[in-house]
């Protein structure tokens, strides 16, 4: 006989708990039976959609038969709830990051670090199959040893300023994933951070107390570096791309556009834009990461990226958001 | 005809010799070069005449000189040239030495010189700063520049280069100050030696990422490699309010294959003496117009606000630490 999909629930049903969803209500692995969100409307209208019933969480939380939580609620509450969820022996996927605040993290670390139910945080580059692909060439050595990297990463427009305050700032909300694709590619810590940002695209961004647009450099002990370009508004789409610089060569993951036609006229070469966001650039990515959680529930892998991953990529926000604040470098250490 | 000498037979002083020989309002008179034989070699395939330095500056109908000899000599050889009158063409860099730079600037600030650039000459790049100066991404806010040399030059040349941010990066600083369109007040840079330990040995590095920083907050990203090991990788992407410009890479054909393996586009265009053939050949058009008259696009402002960002760089890499000018 085949066993059942395993029951999960859905904490969250914003933006990203939407696409995680429906996700999983699409996945045959997964039997998505709950979702929990305190607001009335929007979580009436998902949990229809995808059709599931609105326990409270520790309704869910009882029910012996759930055997994961994905959690995307808002990111001030994460943690809380990933600690909850873990205490109820539940597993758990996370949306990135798993806190804003390094301290609180890194007080949670012994329940974190090895926790006593499976831990997933969805850091969904890992599972874009462009970015997938450009590991699979360094790893072939085509390119010969990794010596820089750079990765461009511009959201194509700013998210509305009342988000600002709650996003922990861009390096810590933005920035953190390419702090992870970069420790990820390169497979070695940094020591020293280095940064300048500007407030260019909104001053309600920088009224907010936020930044708009940086340039990170990420110095590792080899001597390799890595460069970070980040904006809010690239007025063209969702631009996300790595080179990889080799001792033989270079590996460069471009951006997808939304479809393969060029259009030729009187005016020059027209290609078809990028993608505008990152729910369609990254698609792909986030049905994979649910795979992934199907995988780990079934006992067939282990998390890729959890507690350790998460510390890091925070770790170097703080350091980054301090280099920006001091003018100065900032060794990872000291954070 | 606009009469000219060339001083330097060495790599860039055949380009530029060619291209002076080649062109309708000049006609270049004299090759000096001490090492006599590349002088003989030289002068010969151009149709000119070997001569000392004193007797070319001497000759009242040099309109011009076109200075390609050792970086070393390029400073005396301009302040030599403006005392007997003459329009100067300088390959880049000015001098290795800033403080001795500014030292000889009041002496050369009524001269005609141009300094060669060449990226201010590339039609791709000067595509791209029209694009930039018509609007066509909006207010540019941050540049991101990628030079890579294909090989690295032999370690008995980097002895003498004045290190890669004088020598190479030099180049950057001056194509964003031309770009940016705003002074940078500040530099950021980190390097290391990961290509040849040789060039390590003989104090300089081959890596860099480059930060420069204006007062408005636009960044410029510059960055760096003396090795690529697929060619002379040239591209500049420029971020603007309303999108971004970006120019790419010139290959040797336009010619992409597919098979099996994936597409294959061409090669790269091997080095800068493929790359800016056209810089240099319309660099040269701009002296013979600077020669009847013009003022030059590229002076003395334009070499000493490079080499000020390459000392600076140099400085921050050293101490850890961004550094203002």
């Amino acid at each position: 006989m085949k066993r059942a999909a395993p029951k999960v629930a859905l904490l969250g049903a914003g933006r990203m708990g939407a696409i995680h969803g429906l996700n999983a209500a699409r996945n045959p692995r997964l039997d998505l039976a709950y979702l929990i969100d305190p607001r009335e409307d929007s979580a009436a209208r998902l949990a229809d959609e995808l059709g599931c019933r609105r326990p409270t969480l520790a309704e869910a939380l009882a029910d012996p038969e759930l055997v994961g939580v994905l959690i995307a609620s808002p990111t001030d509450t994460h943690l809380e709830f990933v600690l909850t969820c873990l205490r109820a022996n539940k597993a758990v996927f996370c949306e990135k990051p798993l806190d804003l605040e390094l301290s609180r993290l890194r007080g949670a670390e012994p329940e974190l670090i090895s926790p006593t139910a499976p831990l997933y945080v969805a850091f969904n580059r890992r599972f874009d199959s462009h970015f997938l692909a450009l590991k699979a060439k360094l790893a072939s050595g085509e390119v010969g040893a990794l010596e820089s990297l750079n990765l461009i990463s511009h959201d194509p427009a700013p998210p509305p300023p009342s988000f600002i305050p709650t996003s922990g700032g861009m390096f810590r909300d933005f920035t953190i994933h390419d702090f992870d694709v970069a420790a990820w590619l390169i497979e070695e810590e940094p020591v020293e951070v280095f940064a300048w940002a500007s407030c260019l695209v909104d001053p309600a961004i920088g009224a907010a107390g936020d930044v708009d647009t940086a340039r990170v450099v990420l110095r590792y002990p080899s001597g390799r570096m890595c460069t970070i370009s980040n904006t809010r508004r690239s007025a063209y789409g969702y631009d996300q791309r790595a080179e990889a610089y080799g001792s033989r060569g270079m590996a460069m993951a471009g951006n997808p556009r939304i479809s393969t036609v060029d259009t030729w006229n009187e005016a020059g070469a027209l290609a078809a834009p990028l993608f505008a966001s990152f729910q369609e650039r990254y698609a792909q990515s986030y049905r994979a990461e649910l795979d992934h959680f199907a995988d780990v529930l079934a006992g067939a892998t282990k998390p890729i990226t959890a507690y350790v991953a998460s510390r890091d990529a925070l770790i170097l926000a703080e350091a980054v958001g301090q280099s920006v604040r001091t003018g100065r470098i900032v060794r990872v250490n000291d954070i | 005809m606009l009469h000219v000498a060339l001083f330097g037979a060495g790599r860039i002083g055949a380009i530029h010799a060619r291209n002076a020989a080649a062109h309708p309002a000049l006609s270049l008179k004299y090759v000096v070069d001490p090492q006599g034989h590349a002088a003989a070699r030289l002068a010969r395939e151009v149709s000119a005449e070997v001569v000392a330095i004193d007797d070319a500056l001497a000759d009242p109908e040099v309109a011009g000189v076109i200075i390609a000899s050792p970086t070393g000599s390029h400073l005396d050889q301009c302040l030599r040239a403006a005392a007997s009158g003459n329009a100067i063409f300088c390959e880049k860099p000015i001098d290795l030495d800033l403080a001795r730079a500014r030292a000889a600037a009041s002496a050369l600030t009524g001269a005609r010189l141009l300094l060669d650039f060449n990226r201010r000459f590339d039609p791709h790049f000067q595509a791209l700063k029209r694009r930039l100066d018509a609007g066509a991404v909006g207010a540019l806010e941050t540049l991101n520049i990628t030079s890579h040399d294909p090989a690295p030059p032999p370690v008995s040349y980097i002895a003498h280069s004045g290190g890669l941010f004088r020598d190479m990066t030099i180049h950057d600083f001056d194509t964003a100050r031309w770009l940016l369109g705003e002074a940078p007040v500040e530099v950021f840079a980190t390097a290391s030696c990961l290509i040849d330990p040789a060039i390590g040995r003989a104090g300089d590095v081959d890596t860099a990422k480059v930060l420069l920083r204006t007062p408005s907050g636009k960044i410029c990203l510059i960055s760096n490699s003396r090795r690529s090991g697929y060619g002379y990788d040239q591209r500049i992407e420029a971020f603007g309010s309303a999108g971004a410009a970006r120019v790419g890479n010139v290959t040797l054909s336009a010619v992409s294959t597919w098979t099996e393996v994936g597409a294959v586009a061409d090669k790269f265009e091997n080095f800068f003496i493929d790359r800016y053939a056209d810089a240099y050949r319309l660099a040269m058009d701009h002296f013979a117009q600077v020669l009847e008259g013009a003022e030059p696009k590229v002076g003395l402002n334009e070499a000493l606000a490079a080499l000020a960002l390459a000392e600076a760089a140099e400085q921050s890499s050293r101490i850890g630490a961004p550094v203002r000018l």
